[in-house]
Parts: C-alpha cells; structure tokens; sequence
C-alpha cells in the first residue's frame, strides 16, 4: 500500500501521510484513559439513540410521546414490562430514555456543528484579514460573548411563546461561536506569517484558496476539538431550557422528563423517572467532554504526560 | 502550606456551615408560638386594594378582610345572609330588593351601616370598576332606608341579582370616600383608583392585616369586631378560634409540600398536583382533602375561520377526544366528566341526556366514527384513515369539503410549569387529530401572552383554557357564548354565533321564576353541545393538604376547604 501511495500522484501521497497523521493521533488518543472512557460511553450513547427505533415496533404502547400502557395509568416502579417504571400517565421510561438520546446527540451535535462553521469562517476571514475587518469581527464576537446565552433563550421563549427544537438549536449555536472564532483567528494569524502560506500567495493563489485550501485544513483539528466542548454546552442548554419548561413540547429530551417528573409532582415520589435522565445528562456531556479533553493532548504536544525520564524535572 | 491551606478550607466552609444554623435556628422559632395558623401560598399577592385585586392569592388574602352581604352555605350551596341579617325581601310593584343587615362593624370599632353598603354601590357604577360593574349596573338605585336597611331598585328584573350581584363584598365609606374623592379629580379616575395603595385595609372580616412584609410574610390579626364570633350562621358557630393568621410564600409546589411535611405551614392553600397525595397521605401529620369544583377545562375553536367554523368538523374533533383517557392518565382520576359546560357537580342547572359523542369508544372505533361524520360533509383524503376494508390506516393530510388540503394549525395551551395538565392534553389531542389526519401541532404559550391573542386579538384557531371557579349561577353561558360578546376583550372568545341562543339567553336573564330559567339553560346548554364552539374536557377535583397536628375542623365545600367557613372554623387542637 504504501509502495503503491509513494509510486504514485501526489493525491495519494497526502492522503496516505494524512492517514498516517491519524493513525498516529488515534494511537496517542486511544492510550488516552479518560479519552478512552469517554468514547465507550459515547458509543454507549449512541447505541441507545439508535436503539430508540426498536420500542415502539413492538408495541405500540412503548411510543415515547403517545403510547400509554393499558393496564397502568400512573407513576409505576420498574418491572419486566417497563424497565425504568412508567411516568404518571402510563408511558414507558425507558423508551423516553432512548429516545432522549437521540434529541442529545441532535442537539448537540448539530447545535455545535453550526457553530463550529460560523465560527471558523468568521476567526478565518478575521484573522486572514486583519486590521479593520479583524477589530469589526471581533468587537462583535465579543458582545456576543458576553451575552448570558441561557437568559437570552429563556427571554426570546417567552416573547415568542413556545420555540421548536430547531429553533433552540439554531439559537444555542448563534450565542456559541464567538469562542471558537476567538481560537481559530490566533491560529490562523499564526499561520498567516508561515512561508507556506506566502509561497501560496506568490504562486498567484486567490484569498479564498489560501484560506480554504491553506489555512482551513491547518484549523480544521482545533475546530473539531472545539466541537465536543460545544456539544457539551449545547446539551446542557436544551435540558436547562426544557427543565425550564421552555423546551418544545414535542420532543421527548431528557430535560424534558425531568420537567414532567417535577411538574407533576413526582420529584421525591418516583426516583426511577428522576435519576436515569439526570444521570444520562450528566454522562453524555462528561463524555464529550473526556473525548475533547484527549483530544485537546494529541493536538497540543504540550498537554502529553511523557514518560521518559529526561523530561522528568520540567 | 498545610496550615494555609487549612485556613482557606476553613474561610470556604465557614460561609454554608453559617447558612445553615441561621436556617437550622429560624426554622426552630417557628415552632414556639402557638394560635397562629399559618397558611401557604405558591405567589405572593399582588395588592391589597379590593378594586385592583384579580389574582387568586389577592382574592384569598382579600377574602379574610372583606366580607359580602350574602355567601353559599357549604352543604346546600344555597344563598345565606352574611353581612344581611336576614334573605332578600322582593317588592314586584317596584322591583326592589330590601336588604335588613346585621349588628355588624368594621375592624376599628365604628358600625357597619347602609351608608357603606351604597357608598359601595355607588363607588362601582360611578368608577365603572372592572369585574364589579358589571354585576351591578342593572341597580338603577341603591337607598338607605335607615342605618340597618338597605333597598336596591332594579331597572329590570334580572335573576343574576341574587345570585351573582349580592355576593359582592360590602367597603367601608370612612376609608374609601377620601380616597374616591382624590381619585374622582384626576384625568384618569379608574385608573388612580385601582392604583391606590391600600397599606391597612379596613375590614369586617375575621381578620385584619396587621402587617405585610413584602417577599417574606403576611401576617394578620383577629378581628374583635368580627359580627361572626360566637354567632351561629346556617347551624355553623363562628370564630375564629386562631389569634393570629401567617401567609407564607413559597415558589414551587415542592417546597410548598415540604414545607406542609416538616409543619411549616398548616394549610396549603392551594390545589396541588396528584402526584403528591401519596406522599402527603403517607405523612402522619398531614392529610389530602378531595373536593369537586365548580369549573370547567374545556378546547375552544375560532369560529370565526374555516373550517372551524363548520360544526361538523368540531363535532369530530369532539369524538376524537378520549375525555376519559385525559381523566385517568394526565388528571390520575382526580377530576370529572364533563358532557356539558355547566359542570356535572352543578344538580340544579346541568343538563341531562346531553349528546355524548364517542364515549366508551375505542380508539379505532373513534376514527371510524369521526371519519363518517367528515366524509359526509365533503370532506376528503388522498389516502383516508379508514382503507376498502374497513381497516385504520395512517391517513394522509385531510381536504376540506372546498378541495384545498387543511393548513397546519396549533392548540395553543399554557405552558407546562404553569399547567403541565393542560399543556399534556394539548399534546395529546394533537396525536388524536392527526389520526384524521388533521395537522395540528400543540403550543405552550405563556399565559398573558396566550389570553392575549385568544380573548382580545382573535388570532388563534384552537386552544386549551379553563375557568378555575365558574359560579354556581350559570349565567357564565350568555357570557361565553352569546353573539354581543364576541368582541375584542369580550367572553365569547370562539365568536360563536348563534341568533336561537341570543334569544332563549336574553330571556335567561329576564326570567324571575326559577323553573322557567331552569328550562332555558337547559335548552341553552343542548344548543351549545350540538355545535361544540368549546369542548368541555374536564372538571378537575381540588386536591388540598393540611397539617393535623395544630388545627382542626376544615370545612369541606365545592371548590376546596380553602372557604370563609373553614377559615372562621378551624380551631387549635387541644393538648
């Protein structure tokens, strides 16, 4: 293979270097323990967002939203049937559970994709750009920042009435990227004033080819690790709007059905419906946050624990 | 380093180990007084000015301090003489009601006359107040025929007199005069009213506020000039028997029902979420009151657009609603079935035989009927809910009897933390519709906002409201649905609109002799269930919980024990 990738065009030999630079950055980040941890319980995760498909084609009564157990019309405790007990009208918890793990990873991930995407083009275009352009972006990036982005959302709802997922979604990445921006305009200032880039620059390459064949690619891995800290962030929004009862009526999220347990009453009465969504909230975004952080070591030589013993005394 | 360190863990730890003996110490001086009832509130109230006063914790903090002419005996719900003496004495020739009123005073000692019974009167139809003058603007003359008498003459006979207008609360002339004097002189005379500061409202109730300090208490005394004390009204002998009454505010009905656990409180007043009955009932020292009410949680339509407009379309939205599927899951049982607008618990005026739609169905057998009653109206799917063979299916969006596919519309509802009962039927009733494949969608709204759009702009299709406290006189139907109240801010929220209806209402109003009034409701309330512009989902029973280790003797009534009986009644126990 990599005869072949050497004896051929220079395509291939970058995609086999980059294939190397990953296989190399897997390595350090799979030797990563709290990495590790975090990746089995995002798989964990994921397993069950997809598993959430299953409940309701065996019986209807298993429908996280409509389905209600016939013989049961209150707040039951665990048992064959229902696994996690039912909630106070009779639907199954375990299958809300599921399916809240599919509004987490929906949420967050697209939340946090959006905001990644504002902010690298606008850290890019800021720091490609420089003076004006740069304090312009960046002045506004800054107000954005120190917008309190919960009470900003929790304001909007109730002026607007109820939001939908997708607009609290839209709304969590808005008052999310200015951070991202931040960290990606330093990179690329930096790499602004490698020869590289003015090697490109001579060859007669356009601004935009610079930025996004030059310069994207080089940020790309800090966005991307900037994108599990937002997934966290976003996650932790959704419940707290929904808790709130803020959050879309028609979902089932976590956030969601700790709202129902405490609104119904139910907080001190049925622990088996309060603790499994507090605790997939707090796992999910602890295993972001685990990836993020191994990933934050293999980018950032610095942050590596090394063994050996010249580096002891630093 | 060690000792710093410790130094800091202690400076960090000295703040909560504070905190909590001052909560530890506070929560211990609450025990020592005794004759103090002490009464939970989920909201602070919002003024004690009686004219101003529409929220719910106003009114029950007003209630203690005003007192009416007449009120409701607990058993029979029958009118009984309060602040009167003695029941109405009706004069046909003149159309007047005299009024004789008891050996009654104000809190401050000085006689509660006729005079302020008329200053009352007079105070509302020359301020036009809010919610009052309505009540009272057919009294075309009020008169004191001597210092314990009073006569109101009627410019018509109108049967809500009793019923609705002499259970108002009687103010006192000494304290409002100065103050209507002062408001009648400035631009906007109704407004400087309502906005009048009340710090010491004089009363002729139970009890008297002795002080209110804002975000923590408020605290009331016994009123030695009360007319009930040792009195016997309607077989009951009045107090009170507590010296001294505390409003506590809590924020959230969990704390509330902790508070009500740990003996904070010895009357939540307020109805509380199923949920917490079992808890409270497995507590010794408290105990869970059930009650029916007298209102009504009902879906409304805009009749105003299509194709809510068409009866037929609500009659199937009606016998897609499983009423009692909403009372044993989202309600737990603890509310009761409602065929009419006029509650079940109402004997008197409720009617029966009233169409009862789709009950018992099952879910199928509710899409096949609802189906039938759309499709011979004209209207239509691309792939209907019921397949050649008779079998449900997924239908594909519904087509009005005019060829164009129905629009997306929503229920709006109120928001989950406010009712998470309603805001659930909303979702429910959502999933129903789309069995039809009507495409409605559920939308919590916050409350103002929601009432807003539905009662004054008209900008709605559906939605889910409720009235907490309907009277047990059913004038309330002329009101929600006869056609010159549908108005921006008027009652008849859905524009309904009905000429048979306007006239068998109109005549409700005039009619004097009980039975003919009684047949006209009737009627009235058959007409309304044929065209369902409202669908009266449910009747939710009060759940209410007290402390038994202090007081005794609640009086159960409709609507909870959280009554001006009870609340004169309840005695300390003894040792």
């Amino acid at each position: 293979m990599k005869a072949i990738a050497a004896a051929g065009t220079g395509k291939n030999e970058t995609r086999s270097f980059r294939m190397q630079a990953f296989l190399e950055g897997w390595s350090l980040f799979y030797e990563n323990i709290v990495g590790r941890i975090g990746l089995y319980l995002l798989i964990l995760f994921g397993l069950m967002a997809l598993a959430s498909y299953i409940p309701p084609l065996i019986d209807p009564m298993y429908h996280p939203m409509t389905g209600v157990d016939p013989d049961i019309s209150y707040a039951s405790a665990p048992s064959w049937r229902h696994w996690l007990g039912t909630d106070n009208i009779g639907r199954d918890i375990f299958t809300q559970l599921l399916t809240g793990a599919r509004v987490a990873f929906l949420v967050g991930i697209s939340a946090a994709f959006i905001s990644i995407v504002i902010g690298t083009l606008l850290g890019m275009i800021a720091g490609y750009g420089g003076r004006v352009l740069d304090s312009v972006l960046m002045r506004f990036a800054d107000m954005i920042m120190v917008m309190p982005s919960l009470l900003v959302i929790l304001l909007l709802s109730v002026l607007f009435g109820q939001l939908s997922i997708w607009i609290i979604v839209m709304l969590i990445a808005l008052f999310r990227w200015p951070a991202v921006a931040r960290v990606i305009r330093s990179q690329t200032l930096s790499l602004k004033q490698r020869p590289f880039i003015d090697m490109a620059r001579v060859a007669g390459a356009s601004h935009v080819r610079i930025l996004f064949r030059h310069i994207l690619p080089n940020v790309l891995p800090m966005a991307l690790l900037y994108m599990t800290f937002r997934v966290t962030s976003a996650i932790i929004v959704e419940a707290a709007l929904a808790f709130l009862g803020f959050g879309d009526p028609n979902t089932v999220s976590w956030g969601m059905m700790l709202q129902w347990v405490w609104k119904t009453g139910h907080m001190f009465q049925a622990p088996w419906w309060l603790l499994p969504p507090g605790i997939c909230i707090s796992l999910i975004t602890l295993a972001f946050y685990m990836m993020g952080r191994a990933m934050e070591e293999v980018l950032d030589p610095r942050l590596r624990k090394t063994k050996g013993p010249d580096y002891a005394a630093s | 380093m060690n000792s710093r360190f410790y130094l800091e863990f202690l400076k960090v730890a000295a703040v909560p180990l504070f905190m909590a003996a001052v909560l530890f110490f506070a929560s211990c001086a609450e025990h020592a007084d005794d004759g103090i009832l002490r009464l939970g509130l989920m909201e602070e109230p919002r003024t004690t000015n009686i004219w101003l006063a529409s929220d719910a914790n106003s009114r029950k903090l007003i209630s203690l301090v005003y007192q009416p002419l007449y009120t409701y005996d607990p058993d029979s719900l029958e009118l009984t003489p309060w602040l009167a003496a003695s029941m109405p004495e009706y004069d046909p020739d003149t159309q007047s009601y005299t009024v004789r009123l008891r050996d009654a005073k104000w809190s401050d000692g000085t006689r509660l006359t006729a005079d302020d019974v008329v200053f009352t009167v007079e105070l509302i139809q020359r301020f036009r107040v809010p919610r009052y003058y309505s009540q009272w603007r057919f009294v075309e003359r009020t008169e004191a025929v001597d210092e314990r008498t009073v006569r109101f003459f009627l410019e018509e006979p109108k049967a809500i007199f009793l019923t609705r207008t002499l259970v108002n609360y009687v103010v006192p002339k000494s304290q409002w005069e100065p103050i209507a004097e002062a408001a009648g002189q400035r631009q906007k005379p109704l407004a400087a009213l309502l906005n009048t500061e009340i710090e010491a409202p004089l009363g002729s109730g139970p009890f008297v506020l002795a002080e209110w300090r804002k975000g923590a208490y408020i605290h009331l005394k016994k009123n030695d000039h009360f007319f009930g004390s040792g009195v016997e009204v309607s077989g009951r002998r009045l107090g009170p028997h507590a010296d001294e009454v505390l409003f506590k505010v809590y924020g959230t009905a969990d704390v509330a029902v902790l508070g009500l656990k740990k003996d904070e409180i010895d009357f939540l007043w307020m109805s509380i979420q199923p949920g917490y009955i079992d808890g409270l009932e497995a507590n010794p020292h408290t105990t869970v009151y059930l009650s029916d009410r007298s209102a009504l949680y009902y879906m409304g339509f805009n009749v105003r657009r299509e194709p809510f407009s068409d009866p037929a379309f609500r009659r199937a939205v009606n016998v897609l609603i499983d009423k009692d599927f909403i009372i044993d899951r989202v309600l737990q049982g603890y509310a009761a079935h409602m065929d009419s607008i006029v509650p079940t618990e109402n004997v008197f005026w409720h009617a029966d035989g009233l169409p009862e739609y789709a009950r018992g169905l099952s879910r199928e057998d509710r899409i096949r009927k609802a189906w039938r009653v759309l499709s011979e109206e004209g209207y239509t799917w691309q792939r209907p809910p019921v397949d050649e063979n008779g079998e449900v299916a997924a239908p594909s969006r519904i087509i009005l009897p005019d060829g164009t596919p129905m629009a997306d519309f929503s229920i709006l509802t109120p928001p989950a933390d406010y009712d998470p009962a309603r805001a659930t039927c909303g979702v429910i009733i959502q999933e129903w519709l789309k069995d039809l494949g009507i495409p409605a969608s559920s939308r919590p709204m916050a409350f103002g906002a929601l009432l807003q759009r539905v009662k004054d702009r008209h900008e709605f299709d559906a939605f889910i409201l409720g009235y907490g406290q309907l009277s047990l006189d059913p004038d309330y139907l002329r009101s929600f649905f006869h056609s010159e109240n549908d108005r921006p801010g008027g009652w008849n929220m859905s524009g309904y609109n009905n000429e048979a209806f306007d006239r068998l209402a109109d005549e409700s109003v005039m009619a004097m002799d009980t039975q003919r009034r009684r047949d006209l409701i009737l009627e009235m309330q058959r007409i309304v269930m044929e065209d369902v512009p409202y669908i009266p989902l449910y009747n939710p029973s009060a759940v209410e919980a007290v402390g038994k280790k202090r007081f005794e003797g609640w009086e159960e009534m409709i609507d909870g024990i959280g009554n001006i009986w009870s609340l004169t009644r309840v005695a300390p126990l003894e040792e």
